[in-house]
């Protein structure tokens, strides 16, 4: 096709296959990345912050890894059953998490990091142990592509649904969320196994993409990648947390290729730009909301 | 007319709320003291008090913000004093705030829609889905909402942010919240604090349409024209004891009432001998 267009165009289209080529991966890790933040997102949209995700993940992905190497399972199959048991999981600790304060209840999970990485090492008979596991689960970008539309489908169902009106009260104001008949561990439950569902699917899905995977893979740097994300992007609308995630994986690819020798410094800059000027994040729906009526 | 509940050794109609030796402690101080009341349906009755009389405090225990250390609440014969506040609403118990407390980031119309999800009548599994009559209850609940926002005469403020309207139309808002729920009682809370005489007003008249409906309202106020004008009955509290119950110009004019909100005379009396 490239050879029937004219000399200009034609370079042009040269190079944005280059680049494409270039930066797919960057695409692939950033719909990954949407998948831990959307997770984030779930419970943090009823007001709960929780890291708990990196632990859905790490079974999403060492359990679905495990599935298709041992039972030679098709990986489409794995997926279901990563995010199934995410979810199974993500309900355990909402029992045991909706009982702490909020503040506790974040250092809990952050604890649930450190407990996932010591179970990961002693279980080498799923995860691999210290060595991890290779993971033959190629994802092709438009497979992940169509996974991300569909979760993000599902977000806004969740979104325009009486769960939606729940969970935004809760988060709000506990209290006068329950003296309205809404409960608020209800809801919350619900929002932990949404999140845990999302998680090991965002799992299985970085396993498939990083092909192989370790104790090092589903650990605290993953938690402060999902976190920045979701607030950068903004925690008040489920599109915040993947286009959050989306900044924040491009940001460093960007920086590097514009400013190599000032690349930290302009990923730094830019954080902390939005964080003084967009303290709501990228997608703020008050501030969409209060310029409409301003009109 | 709606049937009655009726005590069959008196023959008088069981009260709609009753509450019976209540007490509630924060450390060494008693904020609600062996407190007995009892509120019949269908009428407005007003809860009086000097501030830090205990009145709030009433108010939370009734609604299940905070579990009374001792005593029973009964509420339409069923006691409520060890129930979550999400399930006392469910049985038809909704309140306002002393200090309004509208959701952030909701516009009014969502805010009153959030009232009504106690009483949305679909699962939340048939509302994710959008299964037609998910959509066609939601359409319903919205309509209701609308009647709620024209009651309160805030339909043209629907699609506003609920922070931008002023002090008096939040305080509205919150009611119609409130009302979402479909309560049987509604507590209000100083409804018309901060509030000027004409606002003042316009929640009288709100409170007494929401009687003709049936409702049963009970109405913390420090306002005196309000409580006398709309008020069927009213209860007195201080230091967190039950002072005086009755109608609105005998309990103005009890002694005890008088003395707890401007002092006792042998009080003037001392100071004047000490100049």
């Amino acid at each position: 096709m490239v050879a029937l267009i004219s000399p200009a165009p034609k370079k042009t289209m040269q190079r944005l296959f280059d680049f494409w080529s270039a930066y797919q991966s960057t695409v692939a890790f950033a719909i990954v990345n949407s998948f831990l933040a959307l997770s984030t997102y779930a419970v943090l949209s009823a007001g709960i912050l929780s890291f708990a995700t990196v632990t859905y993940a790490a079974l999403g992905g060492f359990l679905g890894a495990r599935l298709v190497l041992a039972s030679g399972l098709d990986s489409l199959l794995a997926l279901p059953i990563a995010a199934l048991a995410g979810a199974g999981l993500s309900y355990l600790v909402a029992l045991v998490f909706l009982r702490l304060q909020s503040h506790w209840m974040a250092l809990a999970s952050l604890s649930l990091i450190l407990i996932t990485r010591v179970i990961v090492i002693n279980t080498p008979w799923v995860t691999g142990g210290v060595v991890g596991m290779s993971v033959p689960m190629p994802l092709s970008l438009s497979f992940l592509s169509l996974l991300l539309a569909l979760a993000a489908f599902v977000f806004w169902r969740l979104s325009v649904s009486w769960y939606g009106i729940a969970a935004q009260s809760v988060r709000e104001d506990p209290a006068v969320a329950s003296s309205l008949g809404i409960s608020a561990r209800d809801i919350q439950t619900i929002a932990f196994v949404i999140s845990g569902a999302v998680g090991g699917l965002g799992g299985i899905l970085l396993a498939g993409l990083l092909q192989f995977i370790s104790p090092d893979t589903y650990f605290v740097n993953i938690a402060f990648t999902m976190i920045a994300g979701v607030v950068l992007g903004g925690s008040y609308h489920w599109s915040g947390a993947i286009v959050g995630a989306a900044v924040f994986t491009a940001l460093p690819v960007v920086a590097q290729a514009a400013f190599p020798e000032y690349q930290d410094v302009a990923n730094g800059v830019v954080l902390l730009a939005i964080m003084i000027f967009l303290p709501r994040g990228l997608i703020d729906p008050r501030a969409i909301r209060l310029r409409r009526a301003s009109r | 007319m709606k049937s009655v509940d009726v005590d069959e050794t008196t023959k008088v109609p069981k009260p709609l709320l009753e509450l019976s030796v209540v007490g509630k402690n924060f450390g060494g101080v008693a904020a609600v003291s062996d407190l007995s009341m009892a509120v019949q349906a269908g009428s407005v009755a007003g809860l009086m008090g000097p501030n830090g009389a205990g009145k709030t405090t009433l108010v939370n225990l009734i609604s299940g913000m905070l579990p009374p250390d001792h005593g029973t609440i009964e509420f339409s014969g069923v006691q409520i004093q060890r129930s979550p506040a999400h399930i006392i609403a469910a049985q038809g118990i909704a309140r306002t705030y002393q200090n309004v407390r509208l959701f952030s980031g909701m516009t009014v119309l969502e805010q009153v829609m959030a009232g009504c999800y106690v009483r949305r009548g679909v699962s939340l599994w048939a509302s994710f889905l959008g299964l037609p009559k998910a959509q066609h209850a939601y359409k319903a609940v919205q309509n209701h909402a609308l009647e709620l926002l024209d009651r309160v005469q805030l339909t043209h403020r629907a699609h506003f942010l609920a922070e931008t309207l002023s002090y008096g139309e939040q305080r509205r808002v919150e009611i119609a919240r409130a009302l979402g729920t479909r309560p049987k009682l509604l507590l209000l809370d100083e409804p018309t604090a901060g509030m000027n005489a004409q606002e003042s007003a316009e929640i009288g008249r709100l409170v007494h349409s929401l009687r003709g409906g049936g409702l049963t309202v009970l109405m913390v106020e420090h306002n005196v024209q309000l409580v006398k004008d709309f008020c069927d009955v009213v209860t007195v509290m201080n230091f967190g004891r039950y002072l005086v119950s009755g109608t609105p110009a005998y309990c103005m004019a009890h002694p005890d009432v008088q003395a707890a909100y401007f002092g006792k005379t042998t009080d003037a009396e001392r100071i004047q001998t000490l100049r």
